[in-house]
Parts: structure tokens; C-alpha cells; sequence
């Protein structure tokens, strides 16, 4: 009998090198991108096209610094995950939106200064 | 163009250069001499520093240190910069490091892959032993190695106003974990990125006594007990 995979699914392989997850990277980065039009109408997210790209640059440059192939592995598992779960429409518009809660929620900020954070008492 | 996409136009650009800046981990240091041998750097744009500046670093400028992303940033400050996640609430503490997978000395950055939230990396967390329970004699349940989450400052709690009842914004509150041993103790936590310290335990002091002391020979004058 055969089993069909569901759309956009991938099969795990691990990294040969940096190199290689170098590529792995760049490509789960390109798709995307050019995916976030089709999360803003699939999700009716009321913000520009940009500002989607802008937040998924910056989950991205999180994890710049990663110095293990392992870890990078397991993060392009994550972040195709996410990807499949996205565009598959599994998540509903409050998963899509907690990525968005630094900007949408005045109370979920960390303080800027040492003077805010000793007012508000928290560092 | 738009201003954002300016920005981060901008930001590829410079992620293109090579960084030779003590920001980025050893590795991309040592990457980034090798592009600069192979490739010329180009002006895409005015925005673009003039091409000689590049040209000017050599690979044997490069400063052999095993320093992470974090670079020369002092550790003992809270560093209000940091990405925040979608979980920092109005009590979250300001973390003074967040793991980013690129300190030499760990072998799974779990703070990284966990998905746990930062929060959990602001947090100090105390790592000692339990005393043992003053009023029996036995040393039970004294012997194991236990982590604690210090409170919050502002949300640890406070009353709910409908019933009196005591309310937390704090999760951790109440967590103990408990290890076999101190080593173990502190792998776990500088795997998961807490900020630690630990107590050490204080050891009863068994003064082992004999009644036959008491009749030793000593040179010089004996004490004298009134017992009436």
C-alpha cells in the first residue's frame, strides 16, 4: 500500500557539512519568503507584505551564530516544520500572530534602558 | 523602496562584507578572511563603505579568540538589546546573555533548540543542597542536589482582587529539580543558559568523643569541678 505524504513534506537528512547546510539555509529562507504573500491572504493578516519578511529576517538572524552543525540541523527541521504547518493551513491566525507580539503588545517589551527597568522593577 | 526593505537591503549587503568585526563567532572571522582573498568587494550603492577599507584587513589581522557572538560585551550587565521572544510579559527580567549556539564549550545548546522561553535565561537560579530537616535526627532527603528559581521582583505575587486568592506571574515558581550530584547540577544549567550559583551545603561537624579523655595524662595543672 502506499503512503502519500502530505503536501510540502520532506524527508530528514542531516547536513554534510557547512557548506551544505549553508545552502539548506539560504533555500528554507527563499521559500519563505516567497510564501509571506500567501500567509497574508490565507491568514487575512492586516500588515504589508514587508513587515512579514521583515519578522521572518529577523527569527532567521536569532540563530546567525550557530558554531554547531547539529544545531543547525535540528533549527532547518524547525523552521521547515513551521513552514509545512503554515502553508498547509494547520495553524490558525493566533499561531501566525504570536510572532508578531513585540509589536502588536505595549506590555510585552523588555524595558530600554536601565532607568525604565528600575521603575518599572525588573532587572 | 521602501524604507524596511532599504533596511534590510542594507543588512544583506553588510552580511555580505566580510565581518571582521570581534562580534562575530571565530569561525565566521576566519570564513570571512578566506572570502576576502577570493573576491574583491565591490560599491553595489553609495550606502556602501568605499572598497579600500575591506582591501586594507589582512587575514594576519585576525585576533585568535575563543570568544562567542557576544564578542567584548560586559557580562554583568543586562544586555537591552536582546531579540525578546513572544513570551516576555511586563515582569519579565532583562537577561544579560542569551545562548546563541555559539560558545565553544557546550556540546548541545539546548537554550537554543528547547524552545524554551528567554525568560528562563534572565532568571538566576540557586543550586545547593537541602538541610536536613531540624527536628529529627536523620539525614535523609539532605543528600541529593537541588535547583531553584529565585523569585521575581514585581510579579512573584499579589492578591486577586475578586477572592483574596494568591496569584503568580510567576511559572517557575514552586519547580525544583533535583541531581545526583553538583557536576551534573551545573552541566544542566549552563546547557540550558541559566545564570547560577551554587551554595555550598554546611557539613555538620562530628567531633568523635571518648569518656576515657577525660583521665588522659596532661602536663600541666587539672581543672578542678565543683560538683556541690
Amino acid at each position: 500500500m502506499v503512503i502519500n505524504p502530505t503536501y510540502l513534506a520532506v524527508r530528514t537528512r542531516s547536513s554534510r557539512s557547512f557548506d551544505d547546510a549553508r545552502k539548506r539555509v539560504i533555500t528554507s529562507y527563499r521559500e519563505w519568503l516567497r510564501a509571506a504573500p500567501e500567509v497574508q491572504s490565507m491568514y487575512s493578516l492586516n500588515m504589508p507584505v514587508s513587515a512579514i519578511r521583515t519578522k521572518i529576517r529577523q527569527e532567521f538572524e536569532r540563530h546567525r551564530y550557530v558554531s554547531q552543525l547539529k544545531t543547525v540541523d535540528v533549527l532547518l527541521f524547525n523552521s521547515h516544520q513551521e513552514y509545512q504547518e503554515t502553508l498547509n493551513f494547520w495553524k490558525q491566525l493566533t499561531h501566525v500572530l504570536k510572532y508578531f507580539r513585540m509589536e502588536e503588545d505595549p506590555k510585552a517589551k523588555l524595558p530600554k534602558t536601565f532607568i525604565q527597568g528600575f521603575l518599572e522593577g525588573r532587572n | 523602496m521602501t524604507p524596511t526593505y532599504r533596511a534590510a537591503a542594507n543588512t544583506l549587503r553588510t552580511a555580505a562584507r566580510p565581518t571582521l568585526s570581534l562580534r562575530a563567532p571565530f569561525i565566521a572571522r576566519v570564513q570571512a578572511a578566506r572570502c576576502i582573498s577570493e573576491e574583491a568587494p565591490r560599491k553595489v550603492s553609495p550606502d556602501d563603505p568605499p572598497s579600500g577599507e575591506a582591501g586594507r584587513k589582512s587575514p594576519q589581522n585576525l585576533t585568535r579568540t575563543e570568544e562567542g557572538a557576544s564578542g567584548g560585551q560586559p557580562k554583568h550587565q543586562p544586555d537591552y538589546n536582546v531579540a525578546a521572544d513572544y513570551r516576555t510579559s511586563n515582569f519579565s527580567p532583562v537577561p544579560m546573555r542569551v545562548m546563541d549556539g555559539s560558545e565553544p564549550g557546550i556540546d548541545t545548546p539546548a537554550a537554543v533548540l528547547s524552545g524554551a522561553p528567554m525568560d528562563l535565561q534572565a532568571r538566576t537560579v540557586r543550586i545547593y543542597r537541602p538541610a536536613k530537616t531540624p527536628t529529627q535526627s536523620g539525614t535523609w532527603h539532605g543528600h541529593h542536589w537541588r535547583m531553584d528559581w529565585d523569585v521575581l521582583s514585581k510579579g512573584h505575587r499579589w492578591e486577586n482582587p475578586l477572592m483574596g486568592w494568591q496569584s503568580s506571574a510567576d511559572f517557575m515558581q514552586g519547580t525544583h529539580l533535583n541531581f545526583n550530584n553538583k557536576e551534573d547540577a551545573i552541566n544542566f544549567a549552563t546547557k540550558q543558559g541559566y545564570e547560577y550559583f551554587v551554595q555550598e551545603p554546611n557539613e555538620r561537624k562530628m567531633i568523635p568523643k571518648a569518656y576515657a579523655t577525660q583521665f588522659v595524662y596532661q602536663a600541666k595543672k587539672l581543672k578542678e569541678v565543683r560538683t556541690k
